[in-house]
């Protein structure tokens, strides 16, 4: 019988469209599932779908989908638990640092004073000010001195809502002018590129430009142990280059691809559907 | 198929291309706001303006 997979959505992006795609060549059904018209009651809800892939682009609305399918037993990808852990930069780090793959140093704290002192155990200023929970590269700040953090951490209070009265403090690492995001599903990386910034942040939602990265051991080796950290599944692994060799940076549970696939010749769309298709074929 | 809609905001008649889907964000070529894809009902389209980003967005 043909693959149903509901694709969980709040917008349709190319990454969407794409999936769309792979999945028509792969002979396998697609429901797009427009998650801020459906009514998550358990008590009537008609699941039609074989699996769910999570593609919210909203973090909160995903997660609260990906929890209610679950709830009912349908398989979802990533699983809830997963994508939770990676949607809080706090709980990635802890996971990582347990098991002992290599991170950037962190603190997390709750007012000024502690703050200073946190930094002073990193190495001292320059440090990064990052949300716990948020992505495409906003609300980071690079820190270089006590007058900044003052600042920053008034205007958080002030300003911010509880979420942003918790202070995840990174150590700076100075990177070569880039950094690495690996497509890693079912801790194989699928492949990898280098995201190209003259600015410290790299992303590429704030400018950064896209070429292949060359997928060597250590890197495969790293990527498997952060998979394997945190549960697996589909993700976009953040990685700096030191001269102490990769640190994970962070884990993105619902990467965005519509730049790699061109650089790095690679249907990371396919691969995601592949993806989907064996996690139900081991199911049965 | 020839889809078409108006812009909700500068009301400027927008031609879109055929792989064009329900949900999907797009900028208004007269006004560059980003405007959302409503409905998909034969050749008509119904646009509306796209939601402002919010924080929890994106990966």
């Amino acid at each position: 019988m043909r693959i149903k997979i509901g694709i969980l959505h709040s917008t349709i992006r190319k990454e969407e469209k794409l999936l769309m795609e792979a999945a028509r060549k792969k002979n396998v059904e697609i429901k797009l599932i427009d998650i801020r018209e459906e009514i998550f009651n358990p008590q009537n809800y008609k699941v039609d779908v074989d699996l769910v892939l999570d593609r919210s682009v909203s973090t909160i609305k995903g997660l609260q989908a990906l929890l209610f399918f679950e709830s009912l037993g349908v398989p979802t990808v990533n699983r809830y638990e997963v994508s939770s852990l990676c949607a809080d930069k706090f709980a990635t780090s802890l996971i990582l640092y347990k098991k002992g793959i290599p991170i950037p140093k962190f603190a997390l704290v709750f007012s000024e004073k502690q703050a200073l002192e946190a930094i002073k155990a990193l190495g001292g200023f320059p440090v990064v000010i990052k949300p716990t929970h948020g992505s495409w590269g906003r609300l980071l700040a690079k820190i270089n001195d006590k007058e900044s953090l003052e600042a920053i951490l008034e205007h958080k209070e002030i300003l911010g809502s509880p979420q942003h009265h918790s202070f995840y403090i990174q150590e700076y690492v100075q990177k070569p002018g880039r950094d690495i995001r690996a497509f890693v599903i079912d801790g194989e990386v699928v492949c990898a590129i280098y995201r190209h910034s003259s600015h410290w942040i790299t992303n590429t939602a704030r400018g950064a430009k896209v070429s292949k990265c060359k997928v060597d051991s250590q890197l495969i080796e790293i990527c498997k142990k952060a998979s394997e950290a945190v549960g697996g599944g589909i993700l976009g692994i953040d990685i700096f280059e030191t001269k102490e060799g990769y640190k994970i940076n962070e884990i993105n549970h619902a990467t965005e691809f519509r730049n790699s696939e061109e650089p790095t010749g690679v249907s990371i769309s396919g691969a995601i559907i592949d993806y989907c298709i064996k996690l139900l074929k081991n199911k049965k | 198929m020839n889809l078409k809609g108006n812009c909700p905001i500068c009301d400027c008649e927008i031609n879109l291309s055929e792989g064009i889907e329900e949900s999907e964000i797009f900028t208004c070529p007269e006004c560059h706001n980003r405007i959302l894809v409503s409905k998909i009902e034969n050749e008509n389209v119904i646009l509306e303006e796209a939601p402002k980003i919010e924080e929890d967005w994106g990966e």
